[in-house]
């Protein structure tokens, strides 16, 4: 009782406004949006923070249809099944080039694109190539996967015409059948998909400047390039930052449908991801310990990074999320 | 004070249905309502046997159907005829997406229906009840009908049964117009291009193959293809079972049994010369370039065209593709199968006894209310006329018996042929998971339409005629040596390496290291095919293969104990 008597005398001393002290009644003032925020926080506790409580499995030989008490305990032995794999390092190698890979080329595409549809003055044309460019975002990865494939195929596949007729290569290539071209076409595959609906949240960004800056930097004498590279990119810098940090976090997930539907042995060594040796060693054995322990560490590694990469921000006195 | 308190009560009961909402979704884990259920199971049973001596009674059976499919029409007239005459009401569920995926939701929510297909994952949950005693109380037409297939029908981790195989239990003469299994296929073009030559080597083979593809490079304007090699998925014996064949073994999936006693044969000589054969091939250009990048559509879809001259596949897996070509008035371009050896002094042992179809079949689910009506169920779905129904139809409507022979009209055939007819005319699915006759019933017809002697006469083609009579066959099946009785524990396949065991981690890795080496030693330079195959066998060496045999001669020792009569 104290205590909050104490605080309250604090909260009379409105200049020196640090942080306001939770008091009974602040708590009362506001009783009815805590209220309100009580179904939200329900559903984040058992949405986001119940389901942990289902790692215990990664530390269990788990068998389903078995209640918990009768599960098997076996410590770490998951976890050195993974890790001392030899194909581990390998799937690690390839989840995080191939997520980079998609990180790197979906971020530039994405705001090159942006730029140059807000220099188009002519709406009609801004809108038909917009709406062109985010059309694929709508299909499903199966369906992409198997253009991919047609389109790179060595029978009337349209990459190797057209290379052909430009006359960049003599033979048709069998692009799926090369380990070193797997990253490439999986970035390229993720850019066709999904430039045209990443530029949606830099457009809006842009839209978003006041247009007395473009005026003024007119005044001054400067030309086209000029506003884009002084106005509209320092304009978005905050919206590309704070993009930028969620996206670190989900480097690991460099996709599991592309890899799986595009992937076959000849390029095994470069087209599996973490998803992948998890479905085949854990999910597809009935091991779901294993394939529990693989979402740890992938949700370990993914925080990691997010929180990294936002100290990183920081320090650059940028914009951040947390 | 009052309007306060007013509000203070609406808020509440707004967090208090918002509370309800999200709780509701946590609750019903009925697993237990079903157990129990399964234990009174005998008590109910008694008193509805009671009550159905004079009139049907009618109730619902919910089935899980592991595979893709169609559920037939509303009005469906052998459902109908099931309905009217034993009140069984089937509702089916059928696989979408993925398997282990849609298993293991069903497995995390203890949610089955009343009877489900069988899958060893489903097994290791204890998701079936056991079927043993059912079936001796009160089902002695199915006990009769397992008789000689009773012991290897249980599970060999607890010794009970929990799935009634749907294929492989025998009755009568058996007469088969159709081979299903592993073979080296090869167009009928071909063959009556050198004049229906005697193919018995592999040598003689690629050679028929090489000279075709030489004087006919293109078939209706597109390239020949010499030789596919499907390598998708589960879909990988295309490239890993052949060796086994060729020095004269059945087929037993990753290994070869010697004298009872299985070791894998990826990594030996007589494979090695196979794989070599094959990298030879391309060099040659005989074999597909695309073949190991290609999916099993983009496969079928070749061998749909007609411009495939060969593969190593099993018969039921591109059928589909033979049927496409039989619609397009192309026979000359389904194929033939051999069952090619590396020398000719070697007997051919492609084809096998029919063996019974383990882990296939239908399992009651633990979740049943009332396992005795399901199991009375099936018993009445055994006996002969049942059995006539679902195989053959209804007598005067699908189907026409002359002199006690039953045989079918032209347009009988048509529609048995038509899927949308099927849809509202056959049981089929649910036929195909079902217990069933086969072979020849009692009065001697057969159980199968199309194994039926007048049925295939009327059947073949007259190119067919044509290359049957070159070789003075009756049928296909000719081309295949007279299978030898089956050891016991045959086949090897079929064994359950126990999900998440060390074995199956094992198979795992060899499949994984047979589909990224084998490829790549096709496909290479025929200098280096060496140094690669050296690398493949090194990294066999390091794989957990001794866990793998051990466990397959654990299983076969424990079948030749169990199984031997």
């Amino acid at each position: 009782m104290d205590e909050t008597l104490g605080k309250e005398t604090v909260a009379l001393h409105p200049k020196k406004r640090k942080k306001q002290p939770i008091t009974w009644s602040l708590i009362k003032n506001q009783n009815q949006l805590i209220w309100m925020s009580v179904p939200l926080l329900l559903y984040i506790v058992l949405f986001a923070y119940v389901p942990v409580w289902g790692w215990t499995m990664a530390f269990q030989n788990y068998r389903p249809g078995r209640s918990f008490s009768e599960q098997e305990w076996v410590g770490f032995k998951q976890f050195k099944f993974l890790f001392t794999d030899d194909n581990f390092l390998r799937v690690l190698r390839n989840t995080l080039a191939m997520g980079m890979i998609n990180l790197v080329l979906g971020f530039v595409t994405a705001i090159v694109l942006a730029l140059l549809l807000n220099e188009i003055r002519k709406m009609f044309w801004k809108r038909i190539v917009q709406t062109i460019s985010y059309l694929p975002h709508f299909l499903s990865w199966i369906i992409v996967t198997g253009i991919v494939a047609t389109s790179l195929s060595i029978n009337d596949g349209i990459v190797n015409i057209v290379l052909m007729k430009l006359h960049i290569i003599k033979d048709p290539i069998l692009w799926l059948s090369e380990g070193k071209y797997f990253w490439g076409i999986v970035g390229a595959s993720h850019v066709w998909k999904e430039v045209g609906w990443n530029t949606i949240i830099y457009l809006a960004a842009i839209a978003s400047i006041d247009p007395a800056l473009y005026e003024a930097a007119e005044i001054d004498g400067a030309s086209r390039y000029k506003k884009m590279r002084f106005v509209t990119l320092p304009g978005i810098k905050a919206t590309i930052v704070i993009l930028l940090i969620m996206s670190v976090g989900h480097v690991l997930e460099a996709g599991f449908e592309v890899q799986y539907l595009l992937g076959n042995g000849l390029v095994m060594d470069w087209s599996e991801t973490i998803d992948i040796f998890v479905l085949k060693y854990g999910l597809a054995q009935g091991n779901y310990s294993l394939a529990t322990a693989g979402g740890i560490f992938k949700t370990v590694v993914s925080v990691t990074l997010l929180l990294m990469a936002n100290w990183t921000a920081k320090r650059l006195g940028e914009e951040r999320l947390l | 004070m009052g309007g306060k308190s007013k509000n203070m009560f609406k808020l509440s009961l707004i967090v208090l249905l918002s509370l309800s909402f999200t709780l509701t979704g946590c609750g019903g884990n009925n697993s237990n309502n079903g157990k129990d259920a399964a234990k009174n199971g005998g008590a109910a049973a008694t008193e509805t046997a009671a009550s159905t001596d004079g009139k049907v009674e009618p109730f619902d059976i919910s089935v899980f159907i592991g595979e893709a499919g169609q559920p037939p029409t509303p009005d469906n007239k052998i459902f109908k005829k099931i309905k009217n005459e034993t009140g069984a009401k089937f509702n089916f569920e059928y696989l979408a997406g993925d398997i282990n995926q849609k298993l293991g939701v069903m497995i995390a929510g203890q949610d089955y229906p009343d009877m489900m297909t069988g899958n060893t994952k489903l097994t290791a949950a204890g998701a079936y009840i056991p079927l043993e005693d059912l079936i001796e109380k009160y089902a002695p037409n199915l006990k009769a009908h397992y008789a000689d297939y009773w012991n290897m029908m249980k599970d060999p981790n607890d010794g009970h049964i929990y799935i009634l195989p749907n294929y492989g239990v025998y009755n009568g003469e058996v007469k088969s117009s159709w081979y299903s299994g592993p073979a080296f296929w090869i167009q009928k073009a071909v063959l009556k291009e050198f004049g229906y030559p005697k193919v018995k080597t592999l040598d003689e083979y690629v050679d028929l193959i090489a000279k075709y593809k030489e004087k006919y490079p293109k078939i209706d304007g597109s390239p020949t293809v010499g030789f596919e090699i499907l390598n998708y998925d589960w879909k990988n014996w295309g490239l890993l079972n052949a060796p086994q064949h060729l020095i004269g073994h059945p087929n037993d999936g990753g290994v070869v049994v010697t004298d009872g006693v299985a070791e894998i044969f990826a990594d030996k000589d007589y494979a090695k010369k196979y794989y070599q054969k094959l990298n030879e091939m391309n060099q040659q250009g005989l074999i597909d370039k695309e073949t190991f990048v290609q999916n099993y559509d983009q496969y079928m879809a070749k061998l749909s065209s007609g411009t495939v001259l060969g593969m190593f596949d099993q018969h039921w897996n591109f059928s589909a593709a033979e049927d496409s070509l039989t619609t397009q008035g192309k026979i000359e371009r389904t194929y033939v199968g051999l069952p090619l050896v590396y020398d000719a002094s070697t007997k051919d042992y492609y084809r096998d006894l029919a063996v019974l179809n383990l882990n296939n079949g239908l399992g009651i689910s633990i979740n049943a209310k009332d396992p005795v009506k399901i199991i009375k169920l099936l018993e009445t779905l055994i006996s002969e006329d049942w059995q006539k129904t679902f195989s053959w139809g209804i007598e005067g409507e699908d189907y026409i018996v002359k002199d006690g022979r039953f045989m079918k009209t032209q347009e009988q055939r048509d529609n048995a042929a038509d899927p949308t007819w099927q849809m509202a005319n056959k049981a089929k699915t649910l036929f195909g998971y079902l217990p069933k006759l086969e072979g020849s019933y009692s009065d001697g017809n057969s159980t199968d339409a199309s194994a039926q002697p007048e049925e295939y006469a009327a059947s073949v083609k007259p190119y067919d005629k044509e290359v049957l009579a070159a070789y003075g066959f009756n049928s296909y099946v000719d081309f295949f040596s007279k299978p030898p009785a089956n050891p016991v524990y045959y086949p090897a396949w079929s064994i359950d390496l126990v999900e998440g065991s060390d074995a199956k981690i094992a198979n795992t890795k060899l499949n994984e290291l047979s589909t990224k080496y084998l490829p790549k030693a096709i496909l290479a330079d025929p200098g280096k095919f060496d140094s690669i195959w050296s690398d493949y066998v090194g990294d066999i060496k390091k794989a957990n293969v001794k866990a793998y045999e051990d466990k397959i001669n654990e299983q076969i020792k424990w079948r030749i104990d169990t199984w031997s009569k």
